[in-house]
């Protein structure tokens, strides 16, 4: 589904946010279109150079205190090139008073003022969540993110091979489905790749043989998730005689997503094998990475302090022959 | 890998029981098939993917097909939705 517009109007009504619009309905169609924000202090000082004019302007108090210093003629010139330069709105935080002149000028640009009584902090961080999932680059991914352990893992593999009966029986285990079939994908700021169902399949499910099931319904609240951080790509693949998969692990392979790197491990599919069990392990080992605990590495070096062992006590032998 | 770009002729939109119907036969076929509307790409041998889609009325559907059968494919498909999807 597309995102509609943001305009000031849908800003102003996230109660999250607190604002009141200083000037009436003018520039309440006006759109944001970005996530970014910027603090106009030094286009409001007159350097004008480089100004983000395209991102949502935040007042806070240093902004104020530079301002109401200005002699009426100074600051009305400071806040007009700012205003001039094409502005999506202006917020004033901490429920501050407004210089006299601000709402006119804002109201011949046709830009909103809008306040809240959120201090700075508070409104740039609410703001700035509100906003970042909206713009964040996005794909549609056909697969299965359960949270299992805490770890998000997203099954892909082909249509049939198992995505969904692998998810929901991991959901019988106490495990979250997040999303089946549809995951949509969205890149937050730090690399981190964010994983959530499309708005109108949810948390439904199609089991081939059975048809769709509600997860919500049939297994409760704590079997679903709104959203989880996809950690790790689990690829169900068609067992091959000679495929070649992952036998140690000494190394951690990684796919790309996003522009975000992700663990990655494929599973071939054969008929006796748990996948809900590996599926468990695989989560468990992610866990376990977090911490430094490799049991690949930690097996080899078991294995070269025996054989240097043994090498030692070969040559102390020697020693005495 | 062929492209084309269908309509959606259901007076309800594609709803579940075409749904049902169009995936029947994408899942017949080798190739892999990609249904996208708007901004959502989904794999059109899905059945909640096809319906994620909420492709109302007249909505326009790329389907894309990949694959050693996707000449007959993408035919028998442009062929569903010439007609009126409700069966």
């Amino acid at each position: 589904m597309t995102n509609p517009p943001i305009t000031i109007k849908v800003l102003l009504d996230q109660t999250d946010l607190k604002l009141s619009s200083l000037t009436g309905e003018i520039g309440l169609s006006k759109k944001v279109t970005n996530a970014e924000t910027n603090r106009p202090g030094l286009a409001l000082s007159g350097f004008i150079e480089r100004f983000s004019n395209n991102r949502v302007q935040v007042v806070g108090e240093t902004e104020m205190t530079y301002l109401r210093s200005l002699m009426v003629k100074e600051r009305s010139q400071a806040l007009s090139l700012v205003f001039e330069k094409n502005i999506p709105c202006l917020v004033i935080t901490k429920n501050m008073e407004l210089p006299s002149e601000l709402v006119g000028i804002a109201k011949k640009n046709e830009t909103t003022v809008l306040r809240t009584s959120l201090n700075t902090d508070a409104f740039l961080h609410s703001l700035v969540e509100y906003l970042e999932p909206i713009f964040a680059p996005k794909t549609t991914i056909h697969g299965a993110l359960v949270d299992v352990y805490g770890v998000g893992l997203l099954f892909t593999g082909r249509s049939g091979i198992g995505k969904s009966e692998a998810a929901l029986d991991l959901v019988e285990r106490g495990h979250r489905l997040v999303a089946d079939d549809v995951v949509t994908a969205y890149r937050m700021r730090q690399g981190v790749l964010m994983g959530t169902s499309n708005s109108v399949t949810q948390h439904f499910m199609e089991i081939r043989g059975v048809g769709i099931i509600d997860v919500t319904t049939m297994f409760g609240i704590r079997s679903i998730r709104m959203r989880k951080r996809i950690e790790v790509v689990v690829n169900l693949e068609d067992w091959k005689d000679h495929g070649d998969y992952e036998r140690t692990a000494l190394d951690d392979k990684t796919t790309n997503l996003l522009d975000t790197e992700l663990s990655y491990v494929r599973i071939p599919i054969n008929p006796g094998k748990n996948l809900t069990v590996i599926s468990e392990v695989v989560a468990l080992r992610h866990l376990l990475k977090g911490v430094g605990v490799n049991p690949a590495a930690a097996l080899n070096q078991r294995l070269l302090d025996t054989m240097k062992e043994t090498e030692r006590t070969k040559n102390r032998r020697e020693d005495y022959e | 890998m062929v492209s084309k770009v269908v309509f959606v002729k259901n007076k309800n939109g594609l709803h579940m029981r075409p749904a049902e119907v169009l995936v029947r036969l994408t899942s017949q076929f080798d190739s892999e098939i990609t249904l996208s509307k708007d901004d959502i790409r989904i794999n059109g041998k899905s059945i909640l993917g096809v319906m994620s889609l909420a492709a109302e009325n007249g909505s326009a559907i790329t389907i894309e097909v990949a694959g050693s059968d996707e000449e007959n494919a993408m035919k028998l498909l442009i062929e569903m939705f010439s007609k009126d999807l409700e069966v």
